[in-house]
This record gives structure tokens, C-alpha cells and sequence, in this order.
């Protein structure tokens, strides 16, 4: 039995994000001009091809209530090449995230770095000479 | 008579050995090409306003629109259920590494996003199949030019984009042929001079170049990835099993978020 409140979150989700993209695309669904930072934790990797997909759930946070954000970032080859492993973010890990959100506004975005607690920084160049 | 015999029959043997020799320099691979690629972004960013595909005029307003679409936020995609890019698409955008290796007759490119990104060039001398059946990378045959590689493939299935970007391509509609010219523009730095023939599409070949380059002290590899569009997570099987579980997903290709 799917609740009513999950249930209208996943028409939500397949109504929000079917228009926007699917598979290997163009950054162009993304507003890389107007990068932002939130804070969460990790709940799903998924290392895949084309493209590789974060889950967070962001910090509760000045009043405004923990949601949920689809990170999407580069292939495994080109972060494996900029220095990330399969296990450089693990779900539970909290993390400060920056990324180009979505233009249409809904909750997700490009991940372009990746401030852990360690101090740490994970980010990726296509390009292995910007490295 | 008899020295104009001999001059003839040293003259055939000179001819025959120039030809053996030419034949061999052909089929021989002269230099070090083998090692990963990494493929020049930035100038694939470059040629994609510089050097635009003479689209013919009834097929140019579709690649204005794709154009105007992308500029919009709203890419279209030319690569899509984890189709091989084909040719000339994986040369002229990818954004991942490919394994250039070299055997006797033989160049194969292994790409990187999954098992299917595969080019065979044979350069074993063999003529083109008389009816092969169509491929989205198309049937290679190449020889050495000196320490070029020049390879001529056709036999690309209709559906293989000519693209610019990942948002801009039109299906090469059939009887597309490609000629490259791959060479060491310097030791680890890979030029593939493309000359791409597609009547349905194009007015005239247009040629274009596409730069890789390889960096040996990195020892990078391709990355081996699946690109399953239901995407697996580790799981169990009820033997307790280790295997890989289907993971529901949005239509867009990325996970599902629903807790």
C-alpha cells in the first residue's frame, strides 16, 4: 500500500523531472551562472553511466525543513581521472554541496564540488590538465 | 636482346620490392599510438561555433531549433538510452577516455562508457564486406599513410547521429562515409582529421578535427561502467547471494528520491 503523501510525491517527482532531461545530456538544463551551497547528507549513490547520480537530504535548517535534492555530476571515468573512488561519498556522509540547480527550479542540480569534513575537497575537471 | 631481358627483369624485381615494401609499410603500424585518450574538450567547444557542418538547407532549420532549445535549458538528446555514440558522434563529442590499442592487423578502440563502445579498424588489408549488415560505429578499414592512420569506414546505420554536442545532432539518414586521418600531432597529443560524406544531410563533406591526448605519467585507465538505464544497487538473491538489484528511477535517468 503506498501512502497517499508518497504517492503524490512520485507523480510529482515523474511530472517535474520528465521534461527536463534523461541519460547523457547537455549542461544546459543547468544555471551554472548561479551556482548554490546547501548542507545534507548523502543518502543514495548511484555510479553509474552516463552520468552519476547523488541523492541528498538537506540540513533542517533557518526554519526551512529538510528536502530531498538529485545531485547529477560527471561519468565514473572522468572522476575516477579527477581523483574520486567509488567510495568518496558513501550514503550517511554529511557534506556541504555546490551545484548549478536546476533551471525550472525543481530540487536538484550539477554538482560541481564537494566540501567534506575533513576538509577535503572533491570536485572534477573533464580536462585532465585543469586538475 | 638479351641486356634489354635483363634490364626488364631487374627492373620488375625493383618494382616488386618497392610494392612488398609499400605493401608492408601499410600494413604496419609505425608508431606508438597505444594508451588511453583523453579527449580535448575545450576545442570540441571551440568547433562547435567555428566550424559548423555545412547542414543542407532543408535540414538546417532543425539544428537551429536544437540550437535555440539548449539555449532555452531544454537540451535535447542525442545520446539516449545508452546507445553507442556511433560514428562520427563518439569522435566528435565524447567526454570520456578511450583505449587506443594496436595488434597485428588490427587497431581497436575501446570506449569507456560501456561495453558496446568498441571500434574495430582492420588494417590487415581485407576490402570492404560486400554487404555488411549496418552498425551504428560503421565497418573500418584502415592502412598506415607514413605515420598516419587513415581509415575509411562505412556501412553506419541511419540512425548514427552527426552531432556537434550532446543537445545538437541530426541521424545521418543513411549512405554516410567517413574518411579520418589520425596522427601524432606530438608525442602524446592525438589529431583525428574527420572528412564526413553524408548526402542526406550535408550539401559537401565537411571536414573537421578532433583533438585527444594522453597523459603516461597519470597511468589512467578506461573506467569500466555499466550503462543500464534501470540501475543496479548491490543487493542478495535468496541464496544470500551478492548481486545487483534493480533500482527504481525517474524518467530523467537519475534515482528515484521518494524515501
Amino acid at each position: 500500500m503506498v501512502s497517499p503523501r508518497i504517492a503524490l510525491v512520485t507523480a510529482g517527482l515523474l511530472l517535474s523531472f520528465g521534461g527536463v532531461a534523461a541519460a547523457h545530456h547537455s549542461g544546459a538544463a543547468y544555471d551554472m551562472e548561479h551556482l548554490r551551497t546547501t548542507e545534507g547528507t548523502v543518502k543514495t549513490v548511484n555510479w553509474t553511466n552516463p552520468h552519476i547520480t547523488f541523492v541528498i537530504e538537506t540540513d533542517a535548517k533557518d526554519g526551512e525543513p529538510a528536502h530531498t535534492l538529485a545531485f547529477e555530476v560527471s561519468s565514473p571515468g572522468v572522476l575516477t581521472r579527477s581523483g574520486w573512488t567509488k567510495r568518496s561519498l558513501q550514503p550517511g556522509d554529511h557534506a556541504v554541496f555546490h551545484y548549478a540547480p536546476l533551471r525550472d527550479g525543481n530540487p536538484g542540480g550539477f554538482l560541481v564540488k564537494v566540501d567534506l569534513p575533513n576538509g577535503q575537497e572533491l570536485s572534477f575537471s573533464l580536462t585532465p590538465a585543469d586538475q | 636482346m638479351k641486356t634489354v631481358v635483363k634490364n626488364s627483369a631487374t627492373l620488375c624485381i625493383a618494382v616488386a620490392l618497392i610494392g612488398m615494401c609499400c605493401a608492408s609499410r601499410a600494413l604496419a603500424a609505425p608508431s606508438d599510438f597505444d594508451g588511453v585518450w583523453i579527449p580535448d574538450v575545450k576545442d570540441q567547444h571551440r568547433q562547435e561555433t567555428e566550424n559548423v557542418p555545412p547542414w543542407k538547407p532543408e535540414i538546417l532549420p532543425q539544428v537551429q531549433r536544437l540550437i535555440a532549445e539548449e539555449k532555452a535549458g531544454r537540451p535535447f538528446l542525442v545520446l539516449s538510452h545508452c546507445l553507442p555514440h556511433g560514428m562520427p558522434t563518439w569522435m566528435l563529442i565524447t567526454h570520456n577516455a578511450f583505449e587506443w590499442l594496436t595488434t597485428p592487423g588490427r587497431v581497436t578502440m575501446l570506449g569507456e562508457v560501456d561495453g558496446n563502445r568498441m571500434r574495430r579498424i582492420y588494417t590487415d588489408g581485407r576490402p570492404r564486406p560486400e554487404d555488411p549488415d549496418l552498425t551504428l560505429h560503421g565497418y573500418s578499414i584502415g592502412h598506415w599513410e607514413g605515420d598516419a592512420l587513415v581509415v575509411d569506414t562505412t556501412a553506419i546505420a541511419p540512425q548514427a547521429y552527426i552531432a556537434t554536442s550532446e543537445a545538437v545532432g541530426v541521424p545521418n539518414n543513411g549512405d554516410m562515409h567517413i574518411v579520418e586521418r589520425l596522427y601524432l600531432a606530438k608525442p602524446n597529443v592525438l589529431y583525428d582529421e574527420l572528412e564526413i560524406t553524408a548526402p542526406k544531410v550535408l550539401s559537401a563533406p565537411w571536414k573537421t578535427t578532433r583533438i585527444f591526448r594522453r597523459y603516461p605519467d597519470r597511468h589512467y585507465q578506461i573506467i569500466e561502467g555499466e550503462c543500464e538505464q534501470e540501475d543496479l544497487v548491490p543487493g542478495k538473491d535468496e541464496y544470500g547471494n551478492d548481486i545487483f538489484v534493480s533500482h527504481p528511477q525517474r524518467p530523467d535517468g537519475s534515482v528515484n528520491t521518494v524515501k
